[in-house]
């Protein structure tokens, strides 16, 4: 089930992402980066971040996109039909670059291990060279917190 | 795989490709826009990196973002309305006084 509603939302994360990044008119583009916005607050709560999904929700969706919105009202529409779409160049030659820059960050991800903040410091205080110093921190703390 | 490594790895594509939208587009409101994509896929990365170490760190700093991201579609709206109301600029092709 879990990995159900993670292949739904990531499948609409993606179909969003590229509406974002190919579509041609502005509008569209802030409609598509809209569903983005959703998608991930969707992933938040998957996630069990329930109060930044709701702030997601309050400052991207209404927030920026009305802001976007009333920029895009200000700008006369002839000026900007004449500079929609993409640098077609531009795109062939950062698709191969950016496709080796993720596949060594994915590999390393999957491959590589994490630190887990609560085992390292249990690791560190069971080093040999820790322990002495245990006892004689703990007595000068209860001396600090008596005398003073 | 955990669940966790998935979301970590869309939050790295979630990136590239606001670093992608950034080189290719034209217009200079859809720029701004796949920035935010580019700030998006860094909150999915540090949630979903709090929810497998398992704190609520990575959370607030998500939170941080936000705000910065507000402030930053603000700055860069701003920068927008004036280079077109001073030059008439829209594209990001136009604005070549650096290099000229």
């Amino acid at each position: 089930m879990e990995w159900l509603i993670f292949g739904f939302l990531s499948l609409w994360l993606l179909v969003s992402v590229f509406g974002t990044l190919f579509l041609k008119n502005p509008v569209h583009v802030i409609l598509a980066f809209l569903s983005v916005i959703l998608a991930i607050a969707g992933i938040f709560l998957h996630l069990g971040a329930e109060l930044l999904a709701g702030l997601q929700l309050i400052i991207y969706a209404v927030a920026i996109i009305v802001f976007y919105v009333l920029v895009i009202t200000t700008i006369p529409w002839e000026k900007v039909k004449k500079f929609e779409g993409i640098y077609k160049r531009e795109a062939l030659m950062a698709v191969p670059f950016l496709l080796i820059s993720f596949l060594p960050i994915a590999y390393m991800v999957l491959k590589g291990k994490f630190a887990v903040s609560q085992k390292v410091i249990t690791e560190a205080t069971s080093k040999a060279w820790v322990k002495p110093y245990l006892p004689t921190t703990s007595f000068l703390l209860r001396w600090l917190l008596l005398y003073f | 795989m955990k669940i966790e490594v998935a979301y970590i790895l869309i939050s790295i594509f979630l990136f590239l490709s606001g670093l992608f939208g950034v080189i290719i587009r034209k217009n200079l409101i859809t720029l701004l826009v796949s920035t935010e994509l580019m700030l998006n896929g860094v909150n999915l990365g540090l949630v979903s990196m709090d929810k497998m170490v398992g704190g609520v760190e990575g959370q607030v700093f998500a939170l941080f973002m936000l705000t910065v991201a507000a402030a930053e579609v603000a700055v860069g709206l701003g920068l927008v309305v004036a280079i077109f109301r001073l030059r008439g600029y829209e594209g990001s092709s136009e604005i070549t006084q650096l290099r000229d």
